[in-house]
């Protein structure tokens, strides 16, 4: 695609291993696992007592003294990821006034727990007593409006939801928004809150990965063991720009989106070869966006979360998107240790891309003692490594049909 | 050069409704939708009416998947998908799969799921809830049913930007084409009666008693409704060399935040005029050039007003000029789906050349002077018309539409 | 019940929703032109006082809350005999 390049200028992550994309990094090469016991609700007669969950979350650490009881969780973890990015990339308040920054933001339910909660409120106690705050944030673009009253956000103002892929959506179009002229500096990315609600529904579609209360064991992407996902909670924006503006007001520049990528599996799921082709072809999509070739990829970011089928569709898929040429291909696969954070997961393993770019070390993948006999990923591996990115794949692979992939290249370039 | 855009079907389930020729007909004649809330019991709230779709027997359009494990918006978007493709003439099977796409807009997804889970819950009989919970309610099923049911594998993709949503997702469309990335797509919007919002709105003391008036003097708020829009979408050259019939040009789209309030717009319109003068700068139409404004025009006394203001404001003299009607007078508020709808009525508009009324209109807001097309349906030449939608969280979208002779 | 438990519930709640502490809250301040407090959280302010004390006000009185001391007087006005 041609049109302007759009750089990466600054990162804003709250996760269970930090919030920062250093400390981020620096958990994920450690092997640190998110996945404990949930304190936030109870699991009693669920499953799975495990979820990635970021224990004692304070929106005030971040957001200051402001009233924050009209934010929910998803708005507060939204605007907290805002405002670490925003500083990171240098766009104070005087610069969003003068000049409009958007946000485009992929979530999965937004706040799926505050939807609830009103309707549960209305229900026993009647609706004259339903909670005219809480209804505001029942609406799917709740955060991503608050995020924008907070931050003074007046461009474009999007909110994506396409599953699992809703955060790399989410930056694919701002992506194309900033190629086209259209804006020059957006958030973009994604968030998901943990809850009860979306907990029980994976839950009882049976998604979740089984386990003792041992904490650490599971999930296992890739591994022949694997037996599920754990879900986890969080949210990554990155600052995207118009690269001339980026390099105009001097600012410090991480990496840039050099290729995009979207298909959709009709079957959702039900006929394997269609779900790989669809995985396939977001790969290739991409790839042909960035002109670049198969074998010109230096790592991949899977969207392996422990999905005894997904898992293996994307190794496949992969091996086929990148025309075999994956036996030489570190992969990683960070949601072995952050869990499935669906909105959040996509820009999550975005930020962790860039910050191996930067330090030149690939997480592993914990607990990886086998892989499937035959799979086409020979390179996982379960301890980190010193690996050399220059161009990077990330895919975020849906549950039902959805498949994004996204390179991403580094700043040296 | 770039790719010229043009609609060439038109598919809408709604409260007036279903098919364009229906639709179309009750719409020119100032039909009402509004009648007593059906879908559930009302006895408990202030307020008993909406705007429902009566009669929709979804089996008739759901022919791949099964009727029966599709939410309420999932089918009302299939429904209108396969409308719209009829429409157009559009032979299914001869389309290139993977460069035809769907790009959605709603507001709740489908709420009867999480309504269904809510009630299990507070009758403390969750475990009724079973697998299909997370396989029906995420509102990303509503494009991806449309797309496994015509076997579409391109784009896919939900924009839940609440009351602006279908222009969103009609904008996102539009670039997709303009990029390339697609031959065909369906765009639009589709929403199901809500509890949860009735509930809501309702609280906010926001939804009118008896009817929707928007612009007039004693105007009492808006009427939840449903239904769904879909557009499709293709390239002008393959339309004309296929013998389209061509509705309209989608010109261009302007899209703004007003970072003020979730529930309050700004009341300066700010957004709201940002938008249309974007969209305009888009499509490269002049003020002046625009012939008919689809308002938003809920019904509600400050979006009636500050809407009034924006458009003052951006167009100036002209805007007493321009007739500015709202259907949200006859279709209530149709959520996800309203700017959909309307930016269907747009196309038929600049088809037709007529523009259909605001009706309830006998007493005029002083506040609110405009051309509101009062009562009556208007025959006149509408060369240029622009969608305007505004949503909670402060997401404003305008879109224009153009006549088709003035691509050549 | 007596008033001031009424006053200091109602304040409770109002300190809740707008995290303005307690004891900045007057029992006179206006709402909207001293809390700098929007139509919405207004709302919210009636509509849990009437939640607490389970009452219903009308949409009339509603518009008539500016004040803590408004709040008080209104749920008085609607709280059966028996609860005061």
């Amino acid at each position: 695609m041609i049109g302007k390049r759009v750089v990466i200028t600054g990162m804003g992550v709250v996760s269970p291993l930090g919030d920062s994309p250093a400390r981020l990094h620096d958990s994920l090469c450690q092997g640190l696992s998110a996945i404990k016991p949930i304190q936030l609700f109870s699991t009693v007669g669920l499953g799975c007592p495990l979820g990635g969950e970021i224990i004692d979350f304070d929106a005030a650490k971040y957001l200051g003294q402001r009233n924050l009881r009209p934010l929910d969780r998803t708005s507060r973890l939204v605007g907290s990821a805002a405002q670490l990015a925003l500083e990171h990339s240098g766009w104070s308040a005087e610069m969003r006034a003068a000049q409009e920054v958007g946000l485009v933001l992929g979530t999965m339910f937004c706040s799926l727990h505050t939807i609830s909660e009103f309707d549960r409120r209305a229900l026993e106690a009647g609706p004259a007593y339903a909670s005219p705050m809480d209804f505001s944030n029942t609406v799917i673009n709740a955060a991503a409006g608050q995020t924008a009253i907070v931050h003074n956000l007046r461009g474009v103002n999007t909110t994506i939801s396409t599953g699992v892929t809703s955060g790399l959506e989410a930056i694919s179009y701002a992506t194309d928004l900033i190629r086209t002229g259209r804006a020059r500096a957006l958030l973009s990315g994604g968030a998901d809150e943990l809850c009860f609600e979306s907990f029980y529904g994976f839950d009882r579609a049976g998604f979740l990965c089984r386990s003792n209360d041992s904490a650490g064991d599971f999930p296992i992407p890739f591994d022949t063991r694997r037996n599920g996902l754990a879900l986890g909670e969080g949210a990554a924006l990155l600052v995207l720009e118009d690269a001339e503006l980026a390099r105009e007001r001097g600012a410090r520049i991480f990496g840039e989106i050099k290729g995009r990528g979207s298909s959709y599996d009709c079957s959702r799921g039900r006929n394997g070869s269609d779900a790989v082709e669809a995985i396939a072809s977001a790969i290739r999509q991409a790839l042909s966006d960035a002109f670049l070739l198969p074998h010109e990829i230096d790592c991949l970011s899977a969207s392996a979360n422990g999905s005894q089928v997904g898992d293996r569709r994307e190794a496949e898929g992969v091996f086929t998107g990148l025309s075999g040429q994956t036996h030489r291909l570190p992969v990683t696969a960070i949601k072995s240790m952050l869990g499935e954070t669906l909105g959040a997961s996509g820009p999550m393993q975005a930020v962790a891309l860039l910050e191996t770019m930067r330090d030149r070390v690939l997480p592993g993948i914990p607990q990886l003692k086998e892989i499937e006999h035959g799979f086409p990923l020979e390179m996982a591996r379960s301890e980190s490594r010193e690996t050399d990115v220059t161009h990077g794949l990330i895919n975020s692979i849906g549950l039902d049909g959805h498949c994004c992939s996204l390179i991403i290249t580094g700043c040296d370039n | 050069m770039e790719r010229r855009i043009v609609i060439t079907g038109i598919g809408v389930v709604t409260p007036i409704g279903t098919g364009c020729e229906e639709f179309w007909t009750n719409l020119i004649e100032g039909r009402s939708g509004i009648a007593p809330v059906q879908s559930f019991d009302t006895s408990n709230y202030d307020v008993h009416r909406g705007a429902e779709v009566k009669e929709f027997n979804a089996e008739e359009y759901i022919l791949n998947l099964d009727a029966a494990h599709l939410g309420r918006a999932s089918q009302f978007a299939i429904a209108a998908a396969r409308l719209a493709l009829a429409d157009a003439g559009v032979e299914i099977g001869s389309l290139d799969r993977k460069r035809a796409g769907v790009s959605m807009g709603t507001t709740s997804g489908e709420p009867r799921e999480v309504e269904r889970f809510d009630d299990a819950y507070v009758s403390k009989k969750l475990d009724r809830i079973g697998p299909e919970f997370l396989a029906l309610y995420p509102c990303h099923v509503i494009a991806a049913h449309v797309a496994s049911e015509l076997n579409f594998a391109g784009v896919n993709i939900m924009i839940p930007t609440a009351c602006a949503a279908g222009n969103y997702a009609i904008a996102h469309a539009l670039d997709v084409m303009r990029a390339e990335r697609a031959d065909l797509m369906l765009a639009g919007g589709s929403d199901a009666f809500s509890r949860i919002t009735f509930t809501g709105f309702a609280r906010l003391g926001a939804v009118a008693p008896e009817t929707c008036q928007p612009f007039n003097r004693f105007r009492k708020g808006m009427i939840p409704g449903e239904g769904a829009g879909v557009l499709v979408l293709e390239p002008f050259d393959r339309a004309r060399r296929r013998g389209a019939r061509i509705y309209a040009e989608v010109g261009g789209y302007g899209l703004s935040c007003d970072a003020h309030h979730m529930t309050a717009a700004h009341p300066q319109g700010d957004g709201a005029k940002r938008a249309m003068q974007q969209a305009l700068t888009d499509s490269k139409t002049k003020p002046e050039d625009v012939s008919y404004i689809s308002a938003h025009g809920t019904g509600t006394l400050t979006n009636d007003r500050l809407e009034t203001i924006a458009v003052k404001r951006l167009f100036k003299d002209a805007a007493y000029r321009i007739p500015i009607s709202s259907i949200k007078s006859m279709l209530g508020h149709t959520m996800g789906a309203a700017s959909a709808i309307e930016a269907a009525v747009c196309a038929l508009a600049v088809f037709n050349d007529r523009v259909p009324p605001t009706i309830n209109l006998n007493d005029p807001d002083p506040d609110c002077d405009l051309d509101y097309v009062p009562n009556f349906a208007r025959e006149m030449r509408v060369n240029v018309a622009m969608n305007n939608a505004y949503a909670f969280g402060g997401n404003n979208a305008s879109l224009i539409l153009k006549k088709r002779e003035l691509l050549n | 019940m007596s008033t001031d438990e009424i006053r200091t519930r109602v304040k409770k709640s109002v300190a809740k929703i707008t995290n303005i502490s307690f004891d900045e809250i007057s029992d006179n301040a206006s709402y909207k032109d001293d809390l700098q407090l929007d139509s919405l959280t207004i709302l919210e302010i009636a509509v849990d006082a009437e939640y607490q004390f389970q009452v219903k006000l009308s949409d009339d009185d509603l518009g008539e809350i500016r004040t803590v001391d408004d709040t008080v007087m209104m749920v008085q006005q609607y709280l059966s005999p028996a609860m005061v």
